[in-house]
């Protein structure tokens, strides 16, 4: 495996003060505060490195996007060989490698979400989404609950809970928020005038917030009730994050359509996708080329995507996932006993797992310390108390180990 | 093993792939380029040409995938420079900054005129696009946009809203509110609607999608300072006119008109990764607003390592290569020669408008550029009408075209037009009976027309297959073949 440490020859103050004049001065104090000051130089495995040499254990993996690891190298192989072969391609054409990613897929999402559209960001594939759904069922509203970080274009914020989306002015109309795990809640809202009903099943930037099995079903027969499509958004917990491939698995509840992230090429290629059910498929087959991407299903991207869910399936990290989580969950629930000051809860699933801290400045300083320790976390984007733990799922034990001794002396230091 | 594309393709293996996009992606959009002979498989991407897998016959890409390719296809320097960041680098991590980050922020704000000295990193044109609205209605505290009618800059919320064309907004309504559409190189239609309310005027200076039709000067000139006196941020989107594409590196610079905040993409992802920025000026209220919201656009997957890596090397071929030079020279001597074709042909051409190698020739009549395409792809030439604009066909050559290659395009299409010339013996005088025109501008029954003519044509190949072809059709083991996908299972003849 190769886990080359490029060394930078530049010093990091100077593209610091670049950074301050190209970027902005508060986005760089922004990293000091929680320690990210320092330049991402690469990585590797369960590692990544800075400009310095020095190695961290990834817990923070780009928000649950490197699943198998910093620059798996087979998917690398697979990359750097395509990449003399094939390019973007045009984007209207139905090129092969489109389609045979879109029958991998189907082969690799379970259930019947058959058909696919590929985005480049998170937050893209949402917009398809939500385009999906309203062309589809000819209404204009949906309903979602409190608390979902969804991405940063248009319909994807007026889903979320995002400080500062009020500046930018009338976002997109129709959208109806209503409580986390509040059935009642939702059969109020969910109307004949709802295009969907949209959702992160577990809410990785907000402590990890999941209801019990019952309210996902609920919601599912509200849905079918009213003619509203179920839009469930696994950017996060996709990719066996939480212990199976997806997390909806879990709940014995299918979407009509999923959200997927950049796991989906482990990192290696900015791709994501929609991938719903042949129904709705519909919509595409009568308006073509109604909703497109330039970047999106990029013939390189498709090779990279297939190369990684191939990956995905000869190493099935999902288990590791599930059997590392359980123990994992357990040391962090006695280090929560034992420091009840600062930890208010515990929470997670699989190897996603947040830490809720009394103050958001604990938060912060949580991250810093960690990192000094040598272990890379960031804190929720929604609930910025919390610190979130997402390793590479090909973490080992003795990773694991490590990285709760460091969250241990980390507890003790803040 | 991860696929790749053979070399060849059979009939049988291009039928299986169409059926695999119909069952997981679109039938329509199968049935749609099928209709002009545009489902072509494309190998051997090499500058300004690709092959196609079915037929083995070469194709001028005058597409580029809408302009990004402008450093042509498989460029080696790119390619090399990916390559090799691979042994060192990933997507690299949301939020967090590198060299490379910084690098190439620092050096494409270098090569942007004036005081666009801030950079935000996105993902791509649309991503970019919504980070430049956020930005201008951020920091102004107002709410509404002037926007082109016919423009384009993406399809998700923000763009879509600014999208200068109903057909695409009208099934997902409602959008954002406070969008003002003005017809391109009308002041006086902005200095109507222009107030203390806007926060942005957004334009692309040549309206790509929209047809090819390049802003005067005078219109740039007259927006500057109506963006001036009202305290308005001018927005352009160089997505399509950068990377040398008019003639210069940014579009912005042959007007000498510096925009608020301009962004780019496509051809920033060098045709090999994907990549896309917003510059903005170092004024105020631009300044302020992003320093007290450093987060105000977070793109996941915009500004990555190799990202970075690959728009730093894009950006080096253009300059060192002064590409502009070759677009200037090519571009003339394209329009030149299309001009010539549109003089002999004056009662079906309408007019060639272009701006460096962004070309368009517009027909007089919307369901020619259909049946353009058609001819065109017969004569090994891969083109595209425009989405906003369908009765204009347009011509996006990579940068580094050959006069010999520009003059073999311009017979190319001389033998295409010839070629079209026969079908409209049929069709123009039909087209003047108005509901025959009506039913021959339908798209819908275009590419019922398209299939129906092609199925034919390709029962024909079967019977009589010609030399040319890759390996002999069976027609009967083709029908099994369909047979068993109906059944569900996969032919032998595709591996993975």
């Amino acid at each position: 495996m190769a886990n080359v440490i490029t060394k930078s020859a530049a010093k990091p103050n100077d593209v610091f003060q670049e950074a301050r004049k190209v970027f902005s001065a508060s986005y760089v104090e922004m990293l000091r505060e929680k320690g990210h000051d320092f330049l991402e130089q690469g990585g590797a495995g369960s590692f990544l490195s800075d400009s310095e040499g020095t190695r961290y254990l990834d817990c923070y993996t780009s928000a649950g996007t490197f699943n198998l690891g910093r620059r798996n190298e087979s998917i690398k192989v697979s990359f750097k060989k395509a990449l003399y072969e094939t390019d973007q391609g045009n984007i209207v054409m139905p090129s092969d490698y489109k389609s045979m990613l879109a029958r991998r897929l189907s082969e690799f999402v379970p259930g019947n979400l058959d058909c696919v559209f590929y985005g480049v960001t998170r937050g893209d594939s949402m917009e398809a989404a939500c385009k999906l759904a309203r062309g589809f069922t000819a209404r204009p509203e949906f309903v979602t609950v409190e608390g979902g970080l969804y991405g940063e274009d248009s319909f994807a914020l007026s889903l979320s809970e995002r400080s500062g989306k009020e500046q930018f002015g009338g976002l997109i109309p129709g959208v109806k928020t209503v409580p986390f795990g509040d059935v009642d809640a939702a059969r109020k809202a969910i109307t004949s005038r709802t295009a969907a009903f949209i959702m992160e099943p577990i809410q990785a930037e907000n402590h990890c917030r999941m209801a019990d099995s019952g309210y996902y079903r609920q919601i599912r027969s509200l849905c079918d009730a009213s003619g509203a499509k179920l839009v469930f958004d696994e950017t996060q917990s996709g990719f066996g994050r939480t212990g199976t491939k997806f997390f909806f698995e879990q709940l014995g509840v299918m979407p009509d359509i999923l959200i997927i992230g950049e796991a989906m090429t482990g990192g290696m290629f900015p791709m994501t996708a929609m991938v719903f059910t042949a129904e709705l498929k519909h919509f595409f087959d009568i308006h073509p080329l109604i909703h497109v991407c330039t970047f999106g299903g990029h013939d390189l991207g498709c090779v990279v995507a297939m190369a990684a869910l191939d990956e995905y399936d000869r190493l099935g990290p999902w288990d590791n996932a599930a059997d590392l989580g359980v123990g994992l969950m357990k040391d962090l629930s006695a280090l929560a006993a034992k420091h009840a000051g600062k930890i208010i809860s515990v929470a997670g699933k699989g190897l996603l797992v947040s830490i809720k801290l009394a103050t958001e400045d604990l938060a912060k300083k949580f991250c810093s310390s960690a990192r000094q320790g040598g272990v890379l976390v960031n804190t929720g984007r929604v609930d910025t108390t919390t610190v979130l733990i997402r390793p590479s799922l090909l973490i080992g034990t003795e990773e694991i180990g490590r990285m709760v001794i460091v969250i241990t002396k980390t507890l003790e230091e803040i | 093993m991860a696929y790749k594309g053979s070399e060849r393709m059979s009939i049988e293996e291009r039928d299986y792939m169409q059926y695999l996009f119909g069952k997981h992606i679109s039938q329509g959009q199968v049935t749609y380029l099928r209709t002009a002979h545009m489902d072509v498989y494309e190998r051997n991407r090499k500058g300004a040409t690709f092959t196609d897998a079915v037929s083995g016959k070469r194709f001028y890409d005058c597409f580029s995938s809408a302009g990004s390719f402008n450093c042509g296809r498989g460029n080696e320097a790119v390619i090399d420079a990916l390559s090799d960041a691979l042994d060192t680098y990933d997507m690299g991590s949301h939020l967090l900054l590198s060299e490379n980050k910084v690098r190439f922020a620092v050096k494409l704000a270098s090569l942007c005129p004036g005081d666009l000295n801030k950079v935000v990193l996105c993902a791509t044109g649309s991503d970019a696009c919504a980070a430049a609205l956020k930005l201008a209605k951020g920091a102004t505290g107002r709410n509404d946009v002037i926007n082109m009618l016919r423009g384009y800059h993406g399809l998700q919320g923000f763009s879509l809203s600014a999208n200068g064309k109903d057909y695409y907004k009208e099934l997902f309504v409602p959008l954002m509110p406070g969008f003002h559409v003005v017809p391109i190189n009308d002041l006086e239609a902005v200095r109507r609607v222009a107030s203390r309310n806007i926060a942005a005027i957004l334009l692309e200076p040549t309206l790509g999608e929209g047809g090819i039709h390049p802003a005067t000067q005078e219109y740039m000139n007259g927006l500057r300072q109506i963006c001036d006196e009202h305290g308005i941020m001018l927005i352009f989107d160089e997505v399509q006119t950068g990377f040398g594409r008019t003639g210069a590196l940014w579009a912005m610079e042959q007007y000498g008109v510096i925009p608020d905040i301009m962004f780019t993409a496509k051809s920033a992802g060098g045709g090999v990764y994907v990549n896309g920025a917003v510059v903005y000026r170092e004024i105020e209220p631009l300044v302020s607003y992003v320093e007290a919201n450093p987060l105000f656009h977070t793109s996941h997957s915009g500004g990555t390592d190799l990202g970075c890596v690959v728009t730093g090397a894009v950006l080096d071929y253009i300059v060192e290569n002064k590409v502009w030079e070759n677009v200037a020279t090519a571009g003339r001597r394209f329009k030149e020669g299309l001009e010539q074709i549109a003089r002999e042909n004056s009662d079906i051409v309408k007019e060639v408008r272009s701006f460096g190698l962004m070309i368009g020739i517009e027909y007089k009549y919307e369901f020619i550029a259909a049946i353009m395409s058609d001819c065109l792809a017969k004569q090994g030439l891969w083109a595209v009408f425009s989405a906003n604009s369908p009765q204009v066909m347009r011509f996006q050559l990579t940068t580094a075209i050959s006069q010999e290659d520009v003059d073999g395009i311009l017979s190319g299409i001389r033998a295409a037009v010839k070629e079209m010339r026969i079908y409209l013996m049929l069709l123009l005088p039909l087209a003047k009976v108005p509901m025959i025109r009506k039913v021959l501008q339908n798209t819908k029954y275009q590419i019922k027309a398209g299939n129906w003519m092609r199925n034919l044509e390709e029962f024909g190949n079967r019977l009589f297959p010609r030399r040319a072809a890759p390996r002999r059709p069976r027609p009967l083991r083709a029908a099994f073949q369909r047979l068993r996908m109906r059944a569900g299972s996969t032919p032998s003849i595709v591996r993975k």
